[in-house]
């Protein structure tokens, strides 16, 4: 990424609260302007604390944080001109929606006629235009959400932060916001960073997302990527479901292949990501969808394995099947609801494989 | 499961029946357990205020005394001197006062509306044996004041128990001798000055814990559990030590030989001779009466400052807002109800305050309940107190009920 | 507080003005005037109210007890005798001002304590019921006492009590502390009762105990920090109170704070700051005594580890 296009650069930021335990650790990123950037990680992985050092809440223990080329370590957050929607949206209880919406207007001190123009756009742009006088009180979750959004885009920041925006709505709510937040942002044009544990969430709405865990960036890749090409074994457990296998390397082979030895013994040919050296202990991971269930059918399957029918559980436009094969494994699979699976019982025995490209090796 | 539908009217009409029996049982049984409280605070709470409360309006000491007296007057239109069946009653009851030895109330009432009658009824009735037929004459002669028409409007003014003179006098106003209510003469006007007084100090005081309560409940509700703990200790410990003992410090403190004179004289600021007057004044009163009131300011303020989350503050400033902009737009509108609880609160109590006015504020700094308390134990002009408290306890009443309608919280709860 | 590394000056000041002033309100305030003003001049030599040269330079000679001994001595008919022998004891325990007045204070405060505590606590039962008809009402009629002012409230008894002979009587100041008080122990137990799970009373039925055992074993253990907090109010109450006691009672019924009042109204004595400090030890052992029940109470309800 060129210089002039990143909006936000941190370089080797750590952050400690005790003075022991780091929780973000390292810290390398940058964001290119216009982007939507999602963080996404577990609980405590230090993902609302990136977000409070780029607001200015929380300052680094070290490292820099370089907003359009500037430091701003020291820069109070209402210098820096970033918008930010809080996770229960923290609108002002004592004023009305307009007021709200005008408060970042007013403290710029804008004239008048103006800050009323503004504020009838912007309500117009979340679609409440009739609730201007209204207090947040009076506003469902969602209008509430979407104020917050309007409130903080008003000013016209380039950078938009939102830490779990939509964490308190219910599931049909958050697929339309997510919508619309989505279309805001091709709209406007502005940067936004975002932050989710919700992995669909993320999936759905970003250019890029940073996987984190215990305060370190494990991928940094666009969805595509990072679903398809996994780095490490978090990543690919945390991103979507996964059959992971522990194995160990055998040998490499020159086509980015490798074969590997189960734990049963049996042995595999899978992707290998990342410099493996032989002997070396890694994960096997296989989407559930890309398991066949009728290995000798198509062409490709390269392994294949045996197990028990522990479970079917129907889905409508899905099965998920769960297998344990004999070395006590436990497998899903997802087929497809295309052709009648007949002869799938519980308890039954089941033959399913999968093709080596489907099949990546990740170290642990 | 089987659902069993009610059928028949008869059925419907039977459960209701049902229902509403045992709904009232239980309304019984809350009832019964509030009873004897309810009884109590009743009885001897509530009676006697408005025992007391009819003392302001009703006065029948003056008719019990002078029976035949008030039998008479009432005949009388009330202009020039009243007939000698009047006359005769007043001394038939001057008489019976005398030989009961009981002229010295009559007296003092009398006194109250006429300034000079108490030395006549006084006079009148050490004599009222030597009064003979016919008793105008004879009382003229006695004492010439008896032919002053101002003294019979007097005794016809006391002579109905029903009376509106307390509350006049209460505001300064009494009726004149023509019969119309006008203000007391400027040098004898004392109440109005004094309500005025009462709630200017109230609200120096309420003001003065309001600025000195506010940041404290501030830095006592942002800081970590475990130390705002503590702290609250301090703010709850002069709540549980004696008013007394805290008057008392401030006596020590203030009073001419004490220990902030003596620094200033010790460090030259004063000579021995310029000792400033700290207390016993005005300022004594507010001084002392901020110290002793502000727990009830921290305290309702702190409680809802404990509720305003600090990610508004955040929010405030991520849209640009500066520490005090942040600070007086966002943060204070939202502990205004815990600064309404808390002047209230403080304001109700100063304005009733009795013991500190009572013990450090001297001339200037006493407050309408001193009077009330001078006027029961002291002047014996119950009537005048009973007024003045109807009036402070109607104001008290009348705010927190405004306060009430106009904020949904709970002052009372303190915990 | 920590100060974040992104503040300018002005609020670095401003930061520093409030720290300073917090505390300076705590030192004064709170501190300062009942605790390091009347303590040490409680044990001053002289009868002066202010700190002599001896006790700036922390001279033995100028500290003494003689205002703690003045204290037992005070109406005693032979004060010279003091802790020589035996007699003393009963001479002081029947003829001392203070110890009369003190054995008052403790009489009425507690036959106050016990009337407001059981009148309160089983009306909070049922006011805690939302069945209960005129509920607000009746709460502001039970918790009038705290707003109506001590002086109406104090000349209305007054002249009840004339009427029915109970002015003068000790009976008379326990009823009128108990009006005192009763609001501070409806208010307690009501908040404890509104904070309890109803379903804890179901629950026990379920499990087969009746509702005397369920109130027993599951009401009261759960009830009974907030009942005695309510109780100490009252018991504190009454111990302050002095001015229905100057309305209600004479010479006989003297309490404590009738006698400072008496004390600082007349003749200001160095033995009133003795008593004071007794007072002021007094009450921070009751604050411990309620901190430590509120802590149980909040473990009680699992609001706290
Ligand atoms: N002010 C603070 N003081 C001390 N520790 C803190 C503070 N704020 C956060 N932490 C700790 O830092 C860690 C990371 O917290 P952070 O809020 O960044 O996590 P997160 O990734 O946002 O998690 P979540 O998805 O639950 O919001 C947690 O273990 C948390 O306990
Ligand atoms: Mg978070």
């Amino acid at each position: 990424m060129e210089q002039g296009r990143s909006i936000v650069h941190f370089v080797n930021v750590g952050k400690t609260y005790d003075g022991e335990r780091l929780i973000v650790d390292d810290l390398s990123l940058e964001i290119a302007r216009g982007e939507f950037l999602t963080l996404l990680g577990p609980s405590g992985s230090g993902k609302t604390t990136t977000l409070m050092m780029l607001a200015g809440f929380e300052t680094p223990t070290r490292g820099q944080i370089l907003l359009n080329g500037q430091e701003i370590n020291r820069l109070a957050p209402h210098r820096r001109g970033i918008g930010m929607v809080f996770q229960n949206y923290a609108l002002f209880p004592h004023m009305t929606v307009a007021e709200n919406l005008a408060f970042p207007l007013n403290v710029r001190a804008l004239g008048k006629a103006e800050v009323e123009a503004r504020v009838i756009r912007a309500l117009d742009l979340v679609k409440l235009g009739g609730f201007a006088a209204r207090r947040p009180a009076q506003l469902s979750g969602g209008q509430q959400q979407r104020i917050a959004v309007a409130r903080a885009l008003i000013f016209e920041p380039e950078l938009v932060l939102m830490d779990e925006p939509l964490g308190a709505l219910d599931k049909q709510l958050r697929e339309g916001m997510q919508y619309e937040i989505r279309e805001l942002h091709q709209r406007l044009g502005v940067t936004i960073v975002y932050v989710t544990h919700d992995q669909a969430e993320a999936l759905t709405m970003s250019d890029r997302i940073a996987v984190f865990d215990q305060g370190k960036i494990q991928q940094l890749a666009s969805p595509t990527e990072l679903y398809e090409k996994p780095r490490t074994s978090f990543v690919a457990n945390f991103v979507g479901d996964n059959n992971l296998m522990a194995a160990e390397v055998d040998t490499l082979r020159s086509d980015h292949l490798c074969s590997v030895v189960l734990e049963g013994g049996a042995k595999v040919i899978a992707v290998a990501t990342d410099e493996l050296m032989p002997g070396q202990k890694v994960m096997l991971s296989v989407r559930p969808e890309r398991l066949r269930l009728d290995p000798d059918a198509g062409a490709g399957t390269s392994s294949r394995l045996k197990g028990v029918i522990e479970e079917i559980v129907y889905l409508g436009d899905h099965m998920r099947i769960f297998v344990r094969t004999a070395n006590q494994v436990r497998f899903l699979i997802k087929a497809a609801n295309k052709e009648p699976h007949h002869g799938l019982t519980k308890g039954g025995m089941l033959t399913f494989g999968w093709s080596a490209q489907d099949c990546r090796a990740l170290p642990v | 499961m089987t659902v069993t539908a009610i059928t028949s009217p008869d059925d419907s009409r039977s459960i209701k029946r049902e229902l509403t029996r045992s709904l009232r049982r239980r309304k019984l049984q809350a009832f019964v357990l509030v009873a004897p409280l309810l009884l109590f605070i009743l009885f001897m709470f509530i009676y006697p205020i408005g025992g007391m409360l009819l003392r302001s309006v009703y006065s029948p000491d003056f008719a019990r005394a002078m029976p035949a007296t008030v039998a008479a007057i009432a005949e009388w239109p009330g202009s020039g001197t009243p007939p000698e069946t009047v006359w005769a009653g007043v001394a038939r009851d001057m008489l019976a006062l005398q030989q009961r030895n009981e002229a010295g109330p009559v007296a003092a009432a009398l006194n109250v509306e006429m300034s000079g009658a108490r030395s006549l009824v006084l006079k009148t009735a050490r004599n009222a044996g030597k009064l003979t037929a016919p008793y105008r004459e004879a009382m003229v002669t006695l004492d010439p004041m008896w032919n002053d028409a101002r003294i019979w409007q007097a005794i016809k003014r006391l002579s109905s128990p029903v009376t509106p003179r307390f509350y006049l006098a209460a505001v300064d106003m009494k009726v004149d001798e023509a019969g119309s209510i006008v203000s007391q003469p400027e040098d004898r006007q004392i109440y109005r000055s004094l309500f005025l007084r009462t709630l200017l100090i109230s609200g120096v005081v309420t003001l003065c814990c309001l600025i000195l309560g506010y940041p404290v409940a501030h830095l006592l509700a942002n800081l970590p559990l475990r130390i705002s703990n503590i702290l609250m200790i301090f703010v709850l410990l002069p709540f549980w030590t004696s008013l007394l003992v805290r008057t008392t410090a401030w006596i020590v403190l203030l009073q001419k030989q004490g220990v902030v004179n003596s620094l200033l004289v010790w460090s030259h600021v004063l000579t021995d001779e310029t000792r400033a007057e700290l207390i016993f004044n005005r300022t004594g009163t507010i001084l002392a009466m901020t110290h002793i009131l502000l727990p009830f300011m921290i305290l309702p303020l702190y409680s809802v400052m404990k509720t305003v989350s600090p990610v508004y503050m955040k929010a405030a400033r991520s849209l640009g807002a500066n520490q005090f902009v942040a600070f007086t737009k966002v943060y204070v509108p939202q502990t205004f109800a815990g600064v309404a609880a808390g002047c209230l609160l403080v304001f109700i109590l100063a304005v009733g305050y009795y013991i500190t006015p009572a013990l450090v504020g001297g001339e200037s700094g006493t407050l309408i309940s001193n009077m009330i308390a001078y006027h029961i134990q002291k002047s014996l002009n119950w009537g005048l107190a009973a007024a003045l408290g109807a009036i402070l306890l109607t104001a008290i009443l009348a705010l927190y009920w405004t306060f009430n309608r106009l904020t949904k919280i709970d002052i009372i709860g303190l915990g | 507080m920590a100060l974040p590394a992104y503040v300018d000056r002005w609020e670095r000041i401003w930061h520093w003005v409030y720290l300073t002033f917090c505390a300076l309100v705590f030192l004064f305030l709170f501190l300062l005037l009942p605790v390091l003003v009347v303590v040490p001049l409680s044990f001053n030599a002289e009868p002066y109210f202010s700190f002599t040269e001896g006790m700036l330079t922390l001279d033995p000679a100028a500290y003494s007890l003689r205002w703690y001994r003045d204290i037992l001595q005070n109406g005693m008919a032979d004060p010279t005798q003091l802790f020589s022998g035996w007699s003393w004891i009963g001479d002081a325990w029947a003829n001392s001002q203070w110890i009369h007045a003190a054995k008052n204070s403790i009489v009425i405060a507690i036959g106050a304590t016990i009337l407001s505590t059981l009148l309160g606590t089983v009306a909070a039962l049922g006011l805690s019921q939302s069945i209960l008809p005129g509920r607000r009402l009746i709460m502001a009629l039970l918790i009038s006492p705290m707003i109506v002012p001590i002086i109406v409230t104090s000349t209305s008894l007054y002249f009840l009590f004339s009427e029915i002979g109970l002015a003068n009587t000790y009976l008379g100041l326990i009823v009128a502390h108990a009006i005192l008080g009763t609001p501070f122990v409806v208010i307690t137990v009501t908040a404890t009762l509104s904070g309890f799970d109803r379903s804890l009373i179901r629950a026990g039925q379920s499990l087969g105990a009746s509702p005397l055992v369920v109130f027993q074993r599951v009401i009261m253990p759960l009830i009974l920090p907030g009942i005695l907090s309510g109780a100490l109010f009252a018991f504190g109450t009454s111990f302050d109170e002095v001015v229905a006691v100057i309305f209600l009672a004479d010479y006989d019924q003297r309490t404590i704070p009738r006698q400072m009042w008496s004390g600082l109204r007349e003749q200001i004595s160095p033995t009133i700051l003795a008593v004071a400090t007794i007072l002021v030890a007094m009450s921070i052992l009751l604050l411990t005594v309620v901190e430590l029940l509120r802590r149980r109470s909040e473990r009680l309800r699992g609001l706290t580890a």
